[in-house]
């Protein structure tokens, strides 16, 4: 069962592994928000496994205004599929270059962390690593050098580059979690976000 | 530990028949004569071989028992080559008898569903209270060469050597030996373990890491029930010893749908991968490389990552090098120093490389495959040498061997393997390099493959 946004979010939090600033709500409109533009619109349902598979993820919204507008689409929308439980999630959106990070749970070797380049590319190219759990640091630094495109990681172009320790921060802290929290079945963050400065937690999905 | 199988003094095989293509004559011929087909590696079993079967006086020459019971002498080991349904009764002839290690060859149990797995736990049942030691069900049984014991039904003796194989496959047990006696490859032991009911990998692991006949470890494997464990026991063993692992099929736990893009990312053989560069263990992408990575790595030291080629053909040089950086293996630059040895060492061809890989040229004879080979390894960071031979007619491939083994001799932290490429004009110098631990490899990128594996020993080693 897909664990709700919030407390998701509670367990980034417990584990050090830092997200967008988020606004979790239900009604469909909204006066003010606290948060800087532009933002990204998502819903959270249980009803809902694949959020982009359903066009419930609005990105690089400009104004107050456009946020409403596309509240009140959103709103319509769950009324036509009859999703009834569901909150509204809106982010601060984050620049930097796409990451897949997750969590799996395996018969035989229990838990497997998995690492890679993001967007379509890691489902055409599939370059990831994966690791069985609890991880040492070592296996977090072999799983970052076992990317193809690890050279990203050193800059490129106009990307800037990032610490390889940060990175294996992240999946320390993942590993971490996976740990301690047995009753989480599988995690997936798609995308993680990183630039020069952070590493941001942008979508995290974990099923119970 | 688990003595009783390796290394017992006496051993029964329970279902011994007097039809000679059964399982039941074939094990009590491997006994007797150390195998059932013909071969100069065959050695009897020096201990008491005791054959039981209830309606025969005698099988192959030798008094045949009744009962376990009947026997006066103690046994250390017994082989069950019964029906599955009768194995309990005479496993617990076994337990009153006081027989510690029990093979069981037949086959039913587990493998067969619900009212086999049933079976099995009975079996285990047994096996628990008198403290017996269960090898298999569904297995072929061991081999341990140096002590001339062939207690399985599998073709013959293998030849005595340093790598000990365990395979979840009986059946590629046999081939594997057909295979090593032509190309005289060694084993320590080998043993089938079928179902594993009992003793898995983790417990044979734990033994070949004390064993002293057994320098690296070849597994072939189908799956693992507890992957935390054998992650923990490889982790520990590959401190001592050399693990190569051939994974076959993928596990139908690993397969399950996953709606998570994460899920459908790690597939089952993907998790073993990493289970294994955890924990140590060698990767065998088939099964030549299995056993080339395996007699490697029992025969050589560890290496740096920084290595020479020496060869006597450019395009020989140049296929190796390629291979060697495909898989990440630094070649390493030759010194002024090394240099101005070679050019006045007087035996180096006016038109020889002067560089990484280091060609002689056709016409080089041992005296420059001697030279080049002491010169390259004096250079402090080049730590292993990859040495290929193409045959010219005026080749010396046993002369050029022994330059190889008197290096091995006096750099014996520096590996090195070969390449002597062909095949009948060289056999009887491969066979020098062979029987002295040098590996050889007939095409270039084996012999990379091989390097690499020392040096992804080096890299575990020291990480």
């Amino acid at each position: 069962m897909l664990i709700e946004q919030k407390e998701v979010l509670k367990l980034l939090r417990k584990y050090n592994l830092v997200y967008p600033k988020t606004l979790i709500f239900s009604e469909s409109k909204l006066e003010s928000i606290k948060l800087k533009f532009p933002v990204a619109l998502k819903v959270d349902s249980s009803q809902i496994i694949h959020k982009s598979d359903f066009g419930v993820v609005h990105i690089g919204i400009k104004d107050l205004f456009e946020l409403n507008r596309h509240l009140k689409t959103l709103s319509t929308l769950m009324k036509m599929h009859n999703i009834t439980k569901y909150s509204f999630i809106v982010q601060e959106m984050v620049k930097g270059q796409e990451l897949i990070i997750g969590m799996n749970r395996d018969e035989v070797f229990d838990t497997v962390i998995v690492f890679g380049l993001g967007g379509v590319f890691t489902e055409i190219i599939k370059d990831v690593s994966m690791r069985v759990a609890p991880l040492t640091k070592k296996d977090c630094y072999d799983m970052i050098d076992e990317i193809k495109g690890k050279k990203i990681f050193e800059g490129y172009r106009n990307i800037k580059p990032i610490k390889k320790e940060r990175l294996v921060e992240v999946l320390m802290n993942l590993s971490k979690l996976a740990m301690n929290e047995k009753h989480i079945k599988e995690i997936d963050f798609n995308p993680v976000m990183f630039n020069e400065k952070h590493i941001t937690v942008v979508d995290a999905r974990m099923i119970k | 530990m688990l003595e009783q199988f390796f290394n017992p003094n006496s051993v029964a095989v329970i279902g011994a028949s007097r039809n000679p293509s059964s399982a039941g004559q074939g094990v009590v011929k491997s006994l007797l004569k150390g195998g059932v087909f013909k071969s100069k590696t065959n050695k009897p079993f020096k201990g008491k071989i005791y054959p039981i079967n209830p309606k025969a006086d005698s099988i192959l020459g030798i008094k045949c028992y009744k009962n376990l019971l009947d026997i006066k002498g103690k046994i250390d080991l017994a082989v069950i080559v019964v029906p599955a349904k009768i194995v309990p009764f005479v496993l617990r002839d076994c337990a009153k008898k006081g027989v510690k290690g029990v093979i069981i060859i037949s086959a039913g149990f587990g493998e067969i569903g619900e009212a086999g797995k049933e079976l099995e736990i009975e079996v285990l049942r047994i096996a628990k209270k008198a403290n017996i030691r269960i090898i298999g069900p569904n297995c072929l049984g061991l081999m341990r060469p140096s002590n001339s014991l062939n207690a399985s039904f599998g073709p013959c003796m293998p030849h005595s050597g340093k790598v000990a194989f365990f395979s979840q496959s009986g059946a590629l047990i046999d081939s594997v030996i057909d295979w090593s006696l032509e190309v005289n490859y060694g084993f320590s032991t080998v043993v089938s373990i079928g179902n594993k009911a009992d003793i898995g990998l983790g417990d044979l692991l734990k033994w070949a890491k004390e064993d002293k006949k057994t320098k690296s470890i070849a597994i072939y494997l189908e799956g693992l029930t507890d992957g935390k464990r054998f992650m923990r026991i490889a982790k520990e063993v590959s401190k001592y010893k050399p693990i190569v692992a051939l994974k076959a099929g993928r596990s139908k736990t690993g397969m399950k749908a996953v709606s998570s893009h994460t899920g459908s990312l790690a597939g089952s053989y993907e998790i073993y991968k990493a289970a294994f560069k955890q924990s140590g263990v060698h990767i065998a992408d088939n099964v030549d490389e299995l056993f080339e990575k395996a007699e490697a790595l029992a025969s050589q030291p560890p290496c740096k990552n920084n290595i020479a080629i020496i060869t006597n053909g450019g395009g020989a040089g140049v296929l190796c090098a390629d291979h060697c950086e495909k898989l990440g293996i630094n070649l390493a630059e030759l010194s002024f120093e090394t240099l101005d040895k070679l050019d006045n060492s007087g035996r180096m061809h006016y038109a020889y490389s002067r560089r990484n890989p280091l060609d002689l040229v056709g016409d080089a004879l041992h005296d420059r495959y001697d030279i080049a080979i002491d010169t390259l390894l004096q250079q402090k960071n080049i730590h292993g040498l990859i040495v290929i031979q193409t045959l010219q007619t005026m080749t010396q491939p046993i002369l050029d061997a022994k330059a190889v083994l008197k290096a091995r001799k006096k750099y014996p932290n520096k590996p090195i393997v070969t390449s002597y490429m062909g095949g009948k004009f060289s056999r009887d110098a491969v066979e020098l390099l062979e029987n002295n631990h040098v590996p050889d490899f007939n095409v270039p990128y084996k012999a990379a493959t091989a390097m690499y594996a020392l040096i992804q020993r080096y890299r575990w080693l020291n990480r």
